[in-house]
C-alpha cells in the first residue's frame, strides 16, 4: 500500500533521514523503533506530506506521491495522528472532530462517522462542547485519535500516543489503539512503549541515526537485545 | 553525513582579492560623490549629490538600529526633526547651528532611550508601529506648540551666511558639510561593525535567547546602538535643515520621509556596512530626476518606482544589492555538505584533576506551565571537574530544569547557587548572571547566528572574556581549530549540517572559557565516528577542569562520560547514581520502556 | 448634557466608521498574523473606485458594493498568493514588514500619478442628510456605516463560527501544522482570508467615499487608526476590534470636543502606545500572544 524507497528527508539544510526505505501493506500494522532522535517522527512526517524529501520516492496505492504536501495526503487517506495531540484548542471538541472529516471522501458519511467513533470513546462523547484545551492531556489524546478516525483513513499513523501521559492514561490510550488494530485497519506506529507497540504489531523496523537498521517479524523484535541497544544503548 | 574524513575545501577561505576590490570600488564612489558635482559644476547637480549625501548618511545610520540590531523602527524621521528643529531654534536664539547639531543629538538621544526603553519589549511589526505612533505625537505636537514651532507655517531660518550659521552662497561648502557627515556615519558604522557592539548587535538580532546565553545585555546594546543612530540622524537633520532654509512639521516628522530612508538600507542591503549609501547613491536621484524634469506631471512617479523596487527586492533579493554583489564575489557554497567529516581527534594532554567541591548547588526546584507540573522538587549537585549526566524519556522535564540553572527560567520556588572563583555562593538570576560567573549552556535545538560566519559566531562567546577583536579572534580561530570547525570559519552557519551546527554551538560556548558548562544534547543527529570523537572532545574539556551537565539520549555517550547520572521522569529525579547501576534500576528501565518490558525481564531472569 | 450627548453619539458614529475599516485588518492579522501595512491603500483604492464607479457609470455609491467588493477581494488573495505567500517560508519580519510597505508606497504613488493630488469628491448622494435620533444629530450616510459595521461584524462572527470554510479558517489560525494534517489545504485558506479581509475593507470604502474626500494619501489616516483599533480589541479578535473601535471612537470625539481637535491623534495614539507597552494582548483579547506573531 505504501512504499518508501532510499528516502532521504530533513529540515533546511539540516538532513534527518538517509536513504529509508520501507513498506506497509494493506491491514498491517507496522512500528518503527529507535532513540530520540533517530528521525522516527520526521518518516512519519515525511510520509505524511509535511516534510519533502530530497531524494528517493514514495508511492502510495500505486500511485508516486512524493512531492504531494500535506492536505493532498490526507485526501488519498493518509492520516498522522500527530505526536503531542496539536487539537484546536480554542474549538469545541465536536468542532475538532467535524475538521477530522474535511477530507472530501469523509465529509458525507460525517454522522455516520461521528457515531461510530464516539462509540468507541464513550469519554469524548461526554465533552463534545467543550473547548478542547480545557481537557486533561489523555482526554486531549483521546480526541485526537477519534479526530484522525473521523477522515475514514487507508492508512492512519500514529506518532508518540502515549507521550506526557500518566501511567493510567497510557493504559487507556493502547486499549483504543488496540480496538482500532483489530478492526482490520492499516496502521504505521512510532510510541516509545516498545514493547506493547511490538506486541500488537505485525512487523517493526528499528532506525538509527536516519538509517533503517534491522527490520524483521515484530515479535523477532521482541527480543530483547535489539530493543535495549536501540534505546539504551547496552 | 558521511564517516570519512575530507579535507576541507581549497576554496573555503575567502580569496583576499575581494575586499581589496570592494575597497577600491567604495573609495571610487566616495570620491565620485564630490568629485562629479564639482566637476560639472550645475547648481542642479550639485544638489542632488548633496541629497544623496543626506539620505546615505540618514539611511546609516538608522541601519545601527534597523539592520545591525534588526529594531526595524519606522519612526526615524522623531530624531531628524528634533535636529531640525533644535538647530533653527537655536539659530533664532544667536546660536550657531554647529551647537544646535550637537543640542539636537543630545536631546535625540534622550528621546531615543525614553521611547526604546519600552519599545524594545515589542517585536517585528509592533515595535515598527509603536514607532510610527511616536512619531505621529510628535509631529501632532509640532503642529500644536505653535508658538515655538510655528506650527503649520514652519519656520524660516534667518538668512546670515557664513560658515557660522551654516547658511552659504556657495554650492560646495554644503556638500563639503554633507559629505563629512555621510563620512562621519560611515565611520561610526564600520567601526561598530567591526567591534564588540556590532558583534553584540548582530548575534542579538539573530537570537536574543543564544546571545543572552553568552552573556550579552541585550537590552542594553540595543539602546546604545538607538542612541547613536538617534544622534547621527538629528545631527543630519540639523544641517538639513540648515541646507533646506525652510521646515515644517508635516516634512520633518514625516512618515514618508522615514520609511524612505529604511527602504534604502533594504535596497542597498540590511545589516551591510555600506549598503544603505548603495541604495541611497542608485535611489535618490530618481526622486531630484523626476522632479527636475518631469516636474508635476510625473507627481508621485519617483515614490512608485521606490516602492515597485522594493518589492522587488524583498521578493527576489532579500539580502539587498550588497548580497547580490557577494554572490558574484563569494567562492559558491563549497562548504556546504561537507562539515560532518570531521572533528579534530582532541588530543588528551592533561591528566585528569581530581573531583573537587560543589560548584552548583541546585535546591527544590518546583516548576509549573499552567496546570502541568513539569519540575516537582528537583534538587542535586554538581561538583568541580566532574561530569553529571542528566537523563530522562521525552518530556521528562531535562530543558525546562536547564532552563532554570541559567537563568531562562524563574523556577516557582527552590534555589540555584553558583560558587564564584573567589570561592563565595552566589544567587544568579538572569541570563547575563549565570555567564558572569562563567556558566555557559548550549540550546537543544541549535541556535547559531545564521548571518555570521562560523569565526563570528564563535568570537561572541569570545567576547565575553575579551574585549579586543584581535584576542577574540585569535580565541575562536583556536576553539574552532580544537573544535574541527577550523576549515568553515569562513563560511556562513546558515550553511552548516546539523552536525556542524552543534559542533558550533559548542564551540560558541567554549569560547566563553566557561567554568560550568551545560550542554543539551549536543550528540544528537549526529553520526557514529562524530560521537566517538565528541566524547573525546567532552572528555579533553573536563580534563581542563570544567565542569559539564550534559543531558543526553546518545546512551552510548552517557556511559563513556558520566561519573554520575540523574534519571528525570515526569519532572522528577527517579533515580541517581553511577551510569551502569542507573540503567539497571527497574524504575528507570520502566520510565524508559514501560511496565512490561520490566516484567518480561524478570521473566527471563528466572528462566 | 445634550453637548456631551452629542459628542457621545459623535464618537459612537466615529467608532462605527473606525470598525468598518479595522474588520478586515483584524481577520487578516488574526488568521495569516501578517500586519499588513498596505491596509490603507486598499481602501484608498476602494475610494476611487468608488468615486469612478459613481461619476463615471452613474451608480449609486451603495451600487458601486458590486464592482469594488469583487476588484478588492482579488487584490487581496493576489497580495497574499504573490507577495505574502512567497515570504512566509522565510519567517522573517523584516521582509514581511517592508513588503506590504512597499506595496503601500507603490500604491500611494499610483493614484499620485494617475489621479493627481487632488482631492476627489464623491457625490453624497443624499448620506450627508442629518438624521435626528432623540436629542442628537448625526448623518444619514454615518447611521448606515455603523449598521454595516455590526452586520459586517456578526456576519463574520457567524461564517467562522457556523460553515465549514469558516471552521477551516479558524483552525488554521489556531494550528496551522494540524489543519495541514485534517487535509485543509492553508495556502488557498490563507489566500481565502486576505481577500476576505480585503473585501471588507471594499465594503467600508463603498461607504465612506460619499462622506469623506479621496486623495491618495487618504488610507494613511484610517490605517494608523485601524492598527489602534486592531491592537486595542486584542490582535486577532474580530468583536473585540468593534469594541476597541468605538473606544477610539469615544476618545476621539471627547478629546476633540474638551481639549482641543488637534489633540485627537495624540490622545488616540497615546492610548495606543499605552496598550502596546503594558498590556500587549490587548484590553479585550485573551487569546494571541505577541510571540504567536514571531514565530
Amino acid at each position: 500500500m505504501l512504499a518508501l524507497e532510499g528516502v532521504d528527508a530533513g529540515y533546511g539544510a539540516t538532513s534527518i533521514l538517509h536513504g529509508v526505505s520501507l513498506e506497509v501493506r494493506a491491514g498491517e500494522v507496522v512500528t518503527i523503533v529507535g532513540a530520540n532522535g533517530a528521525g522516527k517522527t520526521t518518516t512519519l512526517r515525511t510520509i505524511a506530506g509535511l516534510v519533502t524529501p530530497t531524494q528517493g520516492r514514495i508511492t502510495f496505492e500505486g500511485e508516486d506521491v512524493t512531492r504531494l504536501s500535506g492536505h493532498q495526503m490526507v485526501e488519498r487517506g493518509v492520516t498522522l495522528i500527530p505526536e503531542g495531540r496539536q487539537l484546536f484548542p480554542e474549538m469545541t471538541v465536536r468542532e475538532n472532530l467535524l475538521m477530522g472529516a474535511y477530507r472530501r471522501a469523509a465529509r458525507g458519511r460525517q454522522a455516520e462517522t461521528l457515531a461510530e467513533v464516539l462509540d468507541l470513546f464513550p469519554r469524548v462523547r461526554e465533552r463534545l462542547d467543550q473547548n478542547a484545551g480545557s481537557l486533561s492531556g489523555g482526554e486531549q489524546q483521546m480526541v485526537a485519535i477519534a479526530r484522525g478516525m473521523m477522515a475514514r483513513p487507508k492508512l492512519l499513523m500514529f506518532d508518540e500516543p502515549s507521550l506526557g501521559l500518566a501511567p493510567i492514561v497510557v493504559a487507556q490510550v493502547f486499549d483504543v489503539v488496540d480496538r482500532i488494530v483489530k478492526t482490520g485497519a492499516t496502521v504505521l506506529i512510532v510510541e516509545q512503549n516498545v514493547f506493547h507497540t511490538l506486541q500488537v504489531a505485525d512487523r517493526g523496523y528499528v532506525l538509527e541515526n536516519g538509517e533503517i537498521v534491522l527490520a524483521d517479524a515484530a515479535k523477532a523484535l521482541l527480543d530483547n537485545d535489539h530493543v535495549r541497544r536501540a534505546y539504551l544503548g547496552i | 553525513m558521511t564517516d570519512i574524513p575530507i579535507p576541507a575545501p581549497a576554496a573555503a577561505p575567502v580569496p583576499r582579492a575581494v575586499p581589496r576590490l570592494s575597497a577600491l570600488a567604495l573609495a571610487i564612489l566616495l570620491v565620485a560623490l564630490v568629485a562629479v558635482p564639482v566637476a560639472v559644476g550645475n547648481p542642479f547637480v550639485y544638489h542632488v549629490f548633496i541629497t544623496i549625501c543626506v539620505f546615505a548618511a540618514l539611511s546609516t545610520a538608522w541601519n545601527i538600529v534597523g539592520g545591525f540590531a534588526g529594531q526595524l523602527s519606522l519612526g526615524h524621521g522623531i530624531f531628524y526633526g528634533l535636529g531640525a528643529y533644535c538647530g533653527m531654534l537655536l539659530v533664532g536664539a544667536g546660536i550657531s547651528p554647529w551647537l544646535g547639531m550637537f543640542a539636537g543629538a543630545g536631546l535625540a538621544v534622550l528621546v531615543a532611550l525614553a521611547i526604546s526603553y519600552p519599545c524594545f519589549r515589542l517585536h517585528g511589526p509592533f515595535f515598527s508601529l509603536a514607532t510610527i505612533a511616536f512619531l505621529e505625537v510628535f509631529r501632532v505636537l509640532a503642529l500644536h506648540f505653535r508658538d515655538l514651532t510655528g506650527g503649520a507655517t514652519g519656520l524660516m531660518i534667518p538668512l546670515k551666511f557664513g560658515w557660522t550659521w551654516m547658511v552659504f552662497r556657495d554650492r560646495w561648502p554644503p556638500l563639503a558639510i554633507a559629505f563629512g557627515l555621510l563620512l562621519l556615519t560611515l565611520a561610526i558604522a564600520w567601526w561598530m561593525r567591526g567591534h564588540r557592539i556590532g558583534f553584540h548587535l548582530v548575534a542579538t538580532r539573530e537570537r536574543e535567547s543564544a546571545a543572552r546565553a553568552a552573556g550579552v545585555r541585550t537590552v542594553a546594546v540595543r539602546l546604545v546602538a538607538v542612541s547613536v543612530s538617534g544622534a547621527l540622524t538629528a545631527m543630519v537633520g540639523t544641517f538639513h535643515a540648515m541646507y533646506l532654509t525652510f521646515i515644517e512639521p508635516a516634512a520633518m516628522f514625516s512618515l514618508t520621509l522615514s520609511i524612505q530612508i529604511a527602504m534604502f538600507a533594504l535596497i542597498g542591503g540590511l545589516g551591510t556596512v555600506f549598503g544603505p549609501l548603495l541604495g541611497a547613491v542608485l535611489l535618490v536621484p530618481i526622486t531630484e530626476l523626476a522632479r527636475g524634469w518631469l516636474g508635476a506631471k510625473a507627481l508621485g512617479l519617483h515614490g512608485l518606482v521606490y516602492g515597485l523596487v522594493l518589492i522587488l527586492v524583498v521578493l527576489f533579493l532579500p539580502n539587498g544589492l550588497m548580497g547580490l554583489a557577494a554572490r558574484f564575489t563569494r567562492p559558491g557554497k563549497a562548504a556546504r555538505g561537507v562539515q560532518a567529516a570531521t572533528v579534530a581527534a582532541a588530543p588528551r594532554t592533561a591528566e585528569r584533576p581530581p573531583v573537587g567541591d560543589d560548584i552548583v548547588r541546585v535546591e527544590g526546584l518546583q516548576k509549573r506551565f499552567g496546570g502541568l507540573h513539569v519540575t516537582n522538587d528537583v534538587g542535586f549537585t554538581l561538583r568541580e571537574g566532574e561530569i553529571l549526566g542528566l537523563i530522562g524519556p521525552n518530556g521528562a522535564g531535562k530543558t525546562t530544569v536547564f532552563n532554570m540553572i541559567s537563568g531562562f527560567l524563574r523556577p516557582d520556588a527552590g534555589s540555584v547557587s553558583v560558587r564564584a572563583p573567589d570561592g563565595t555562593w552566589q544567587h544568579p538570576s538572569r541570563p547575563a548572571d549565570y555567564a558572569a560567573l562563567g556558566v555557559g549552556r548550549t540550546f537543544q535545538i541549535v541556535q547559531p547566528f545564521a548571518a555570521m560566519t562560523v569565526e563570528e559566531n564563535i568570537m561572541v562567546g569570545a567576547f565575553h572574556r575579551h574585549r579586543d577583536v584581535g584576542e577574540a579572534r585569535a580565541v575562536a580561530r583556536e576553539t574552532a581549530e580544537r573544535m574541527g570547525l577550523a576549515p568553515w570559519l569562513g563560511a556562513e552557519a546558515r550553511g552548516l549540517t546539523i552536525g556542524g551546527l552543534k559542533r558550533l554551538e559548542v564551540a560558541r560556548v567554549m569560547a566563553m572559557r566557561p567554568r560550568v558548562l551545560l550542554l543539551d544534547e549536543v550528540m544528537a543527529g549526529i553520526n557514529q565516528t562524530d560521537v566517538r570523537r565528541a566524547i573525546d572532545l567532552m572528555l579533553s574539556i573536563r580534563d581542563t577542569g570544567v565542569s559539564i551537565i550534559a543531558i543526553e539520549h546518545v546512551m552510548q555517550a552517557v556511559m563513556a562520560l558520566s561519573d554520575r547520572v540523574i534519571v528525570l521522569n515526569s519532572g522528577q529525579i527517579i533515580a541517581q547514581g553511577r551510569p551502569e547501576d542507573v540503567v539497571r534500576d527497574p524504575t528507570v528501565i520502566e520510565a524508559y520502556l514501560g511496565k512490561e518490558f520490566v516484567h518480561k525481564e524478570l521473566v527471563h531472569a528466572r528462566a | 448634557m445634550d453637548v456631551f450627548l452629542q459628542v457621545l453619539a459623535n464618537g459612537v458614529m466615529l467608532g462605527g466608521l473606525f470598525a468598518i475599516v479595522s474588520v478586515g485588518l483584524t481577520l487578516i492579522f488574526g488568521i495569516v498574523k501578517v500586519v499588513n501595512f498596505a491596509h490603507g491603500e486598499f481602501l484608498m483604492v476602494g475610494m476611487y473606485l468608488t468615486y469612478l464607479a459613481v461619476t463615471g457609470l452613474g451608480l449609486h455609491p451603495f451600487a458601486a458594493v458590486i464592482l469594488v467588493v469583487p476588484v478588492l477581494f482579488l487584490m487581496g488573495a493576489l497580495t497574499q498568493r504573490l507577495l505574502i505567500q512567497p515570504l512566509l517560508a522565510a519567517g522573517d519580519h523584516h521582509i514581511q514588514i517592508f513588503a506590504t510597505v512597499g506595496l503601500s508606497t507603490a500604491l500611494i504613488n499610483l493614484a499620485l500619478l494617475v489621479f493627481g493630488a487632488d482631492i476627489a469628491n464623491t457625490p453624497s448622494s443624499g448620506l450627508r442628510q442629518p438624521v435626528e435620533i432623540g436629542p442628537v444629530r448625526v448623518l444619514l450616510g454615518q447611521v448606515v456605516i455603523l449598521g454595516a459595521a455590526i452586520v459586517l461584524v456578526a456576519g463574520l462572527q457567524l461564517f467562522l463560527a457556523r460553515t465549514r470554510t469558516g471552521r477551516a479558517i479558524r483552525a488554521v489560525a489556531q494550528n496551522r501544522a494540524a489543519a495541514e494534517l485534517m487535509g485543509i489545504d492553508v495556502d488557498r485558506i490563507y489566500a481565502l482570508t486576505f481577500g476576505i479581509g480585503a473585501a471588507c475593507v471594499g465594503v467600508a470604502a463603498v461607504l465612506i467615499a460619499p462622506l469623506y474626500p479621496t486623495s491618495p494619501n487618504s488610507g494613511t489616516y484610517f490605517v494608523l487608526i485601524a492598527f489602534v483599533v486592531v491592537v486595542l480589541g486584542g490582535l486577532g479578535s474580530i468583536r473585540g476590534a468593534f469594541a476597541g473601535a468605538i473606544l477610539i471612537g469615544l476618545i476621539d470625539s471627547v478629546t476633540g470636543f474638551y481639549v482641543g481637535a488637534d489633540m485627537r491623534e495624540v490622545a488616540v495614539f497615546g492610548v495606543f502606545l499605552a496598550i502596546l507597552i503594558l498590556r500587549p494582548s490587548g484590553l479585550f483579547g485573551r487569546q494571541l500572544r505577541l510571540s504567536h506573531v514571531s514565530p
